[in-house]
């Protein structure tokens, strides 16, 4: 069951991003992208990494393809609606996608844990990613800091709107 | 509370990331540093900064007999690290020195500039010390960021901004190749420490015909080779090093490339040791490729800036040669020649900083007609570093071409090197030409624009000193690039 179930998720994965990069419309392409990071969410629970799933759904395909959106519209990208066919033709994949989607997880979710688990399974609680994360790899988390550090320092100075006349900041 | 004193004081030992920790104070410091400092005045900045590197040294050098590990193993400052980190302290060393006035010149002082330098040489630090996939990968992502925006930093000017997002696109996009063959390997092995994974595949010798460990092999490599500028990867060198600040462009063809370098000969031969069949034969074609396509591009340029761009990606290509042949002499060969192409690429970039007009327009070959003779120091220093670059004995470029090719011979490549020394003579013509330009033709102008500034005078002088050492007694320095063999 467990299987199927990588396979059908996988298969949504894959051509939900497919459809992704081949859509003129960035909003439909953000979209599909989001299915796509549910149907990996759906996997990571899959192999037993909750947390690592909740993430997913939470900072991917709920923060940052938010702020995708939000930059799409800031920057008015959406092409005119007309140049993708009729209605029902827009809709069928999405609704195909998010319907398979739906069912996976009502599955996974009620499914028993005996029956659900096909695949050699390790349950990776909280904790214990916490305890790998800090104990394992600490070294890897202080350069991600660093590295966050500067990209941001990088981000503000590519960004800072160039003043006409040179003064010193107050 | 007691779980939490175990994790947190576990396997730390700052000795093993010491230099890269000095890097990152400094760094952060001089950030503060310049809110204080007016604007438009960098100078104290880039003395801070080479203050920084000095004293990084010291600990670099400290670990010399003294191997560190710490962080679960995800660290080593053993001496192929210490090597390592030399030559990037040289080559951020003498990029901050021939930095300021350059700075001034194009109207960009900015105080994120020299920060920024250290943090890239902090994560080409961890690359080169890094014995876990982990901090590798986390080190190159490090370096490659601070130097995206580096390459970018003129935002003003049309080519920079090229520059920086050309560079950041292909980048993140070869960095992907490498996240999903370390994937890949984790996924076989079930470790991301490099030496887990040697002993893994050595133990598990079924495991190195599965497919999954050759694509993991060579995604990994992809990833490098990128970094390193290889050809088929090398179609954004040329474009990031004439579009970037100068300074930068020599910083990158030396520090950067070295730091992907010494990475992957990590991961080859201490982790897919069992593979070297296979990357062996596949590093066999992209060195002669890379050799070939360098060279043969390099002939047809007339921007200098350009031309360098192309004959560092030759370069690479004899780097590479010591790799395919993955003995004592060919890899301590790589080491070395890396902090002799260091030398003589900087050198050369520290005369195309002193040369240049504002806008850097008349970098080109007949720009420097006559230039020899009307400004005879840098002449002189020019032709220094390209008969160095050309590999013509008493030069540091000869001595590393020679330990590479001999390397090649002694593990049965003859071929390789015979492909390698041809090269050599194809790049004579392009480097030859800039000196011919230099002291046969007419001079157009006086190049009265043309002010020797202590810092570019500083790099050249070590440059030139660190050429010639090298050129004329080798022995020594090899010596220690053998001792620095982790095999």
């Amino acid at each position: 069951m467990a299987a199927i179930l990588f396979y059908i998720l996988s298969a949504v994965a894959l051509g939900a991003t497919l459809i992704c990069v081949t859509r003129r419309n960035p909003v439909h392409a953000v979209i599909y992208l989001v299915h796509a990071f549910f149907a990996l969410a759906m996997i990571f629970y899959l192999f037993g990494a909750p947390l690592v799933a909740a993430w997913e759904v939470i900072i991917y395909a709920g923060a940052i393809m938010v702020l995708f959106m939000f930059i799409i519209m800031m920057l008015e990208l959406a092409p005119d609606q007309t140049t993708e066919g009729p209605g029902w033709k827009r809709w069928l994949p999405v609704l195909l996608l998010s319907g398979t989607l739906v069912v996976c997880t009502l599955l996974l979710m009620f499914a028993d844990a005996e029956t659900a688990s096909g695949v050699p399974r390790y349950y990776a609680s909280p904790r214990t990613f916490g305890y790998a994360l800090f104990k394992e790899y600490a070294l890897a988390v202080e350069i991600v800091s660093f590295q966050l550090l500067f990209a941001a320092v990088g981000a503000f100075y590519v960004g800072r709107r160039e003043k006409r006349k040179p003064r010193r900041a107050p | 509370m007691d779980n939490l004193m175990q994790i947190a004081m576990q396997n730390v030992n700052y000795g093993s990331i010491m230099p890269s920790l000095v890097l990152c104070i400094f760094g952060m410091a001089l950030l503060l540093i310049n809110v204080f400092l007016p604007r438009g005045k960098t100078t104290p900045a880039s003395w801070i900064a080479l203050i920084g590197l000095v004293v990084t040294a010291v600990f670099a050098a400290r670990g010399w007999g003294d191997p560190q590990f710490g962080f679960a193993g995800h660290v080593a400052l053993d001496k192929f690290a210490s090597f390592s980190n030399i030559i990037f302290l040289f080559s951020a060393g003498l990029t901050i020195l021939m930095s300021d006035e350059y700075l001034q010149r194009e109207g960009y002082p900015i105080g994120e500039y020299y920060p920024l330098i250290l943090f890239a040489t902090a994560g080409a630090m961890w690359m080169a010390s890094g014995t876990d996939m982990m901090t590798i990968f986390l080190g190159l992502e490090v370096l490659s960021i601070s130097l995206y925006i580096l390459a970018g930093m003129f935002r003003g000017q049309l080519r920079s901004n090229e520059a920086g997002l050309k560079y950041f696109l292909l980048g993140a996009f070869s960095t992907g190749f490498l996240v999903y063959g370390i994937a890949l390997i984790y996924g076989v092995s079930g470790t991301t420490n490099v030496a887990d994974i040697g002993m893994y595949l050595k133990s598990h010798p079924a495991m190195l015909g599965n497919p999954m460990t050759i694509a993991g092999m060579l995604l990994i490599s992809v990833g490098f080779l990128f970094k390193i500028g290889a050809a088929p990867f090398h179609m954004w060198a040329p474009d990031v090093y004439q579009g970037a600040p100068t300074p930068i462009t020599a910083f990158m063809s030396a520090g950067p490339k070295a730091a992907a370098l010494v990475a992957f000969v990590r991961i080859l031969i201490l982790g897919l040791d069992g593979l070297q069949g296979d990357w062996t034969s596949l590093l066999w074609v992209l060195a002669v490729l890379t050799m070939t396509v360098g060279n043969i591009i390099a002939i047809n340029q007339t921007n200098i800036k350009r031309m360098l761009a192309y004959s560092s990606i030759s370069h690479a290509g004899y780097a590479l040669v010591g790799l395919v042949a993955a003995n004592q002499i060919g890899v301590s060969g790589i080491l070395f020649y890396m902090l002799a192409y260091t030398f003589m690429n900087l050198g050369a970039f520290a005369v195309l900083v002193l040369a240049g007009k504002k806008g850097e327009e008349n970098l080109t070959l007949e720009g420097f007609a006559g230039f020899g003779f009307k400004r005879p120091f840098l002449g002189v220093a020019m032709s220094i570093f390209l008969i160095s670059l050309m590999g013509i004995p008493t030069t540091a470029g000869f001595a590393g071409k020679f330990y590479i090719f001999a390397g090649a011979i002694k593990a049965g490549y003859i071929w390789l090197a015979v492909l390698g020394v041809l090269n050599s003579a194809v790049s004579l013509y392009y480097y030859l030409r800039v000196m011919v330009y230099m002291y046969f033709k007419e001079p157009a102008e006086d190049y009265g624009w043309v002010t020797l500034h202590a810092g570019a005078v500083i790099s050249i002088i070590i440059s030139v000193v660190g050429v010639f050492y090298l050129g004329l007694i080798p022995g020594k320095v090899m010596e220690m690039a053998r001792m620095a063999l982790f095999f």
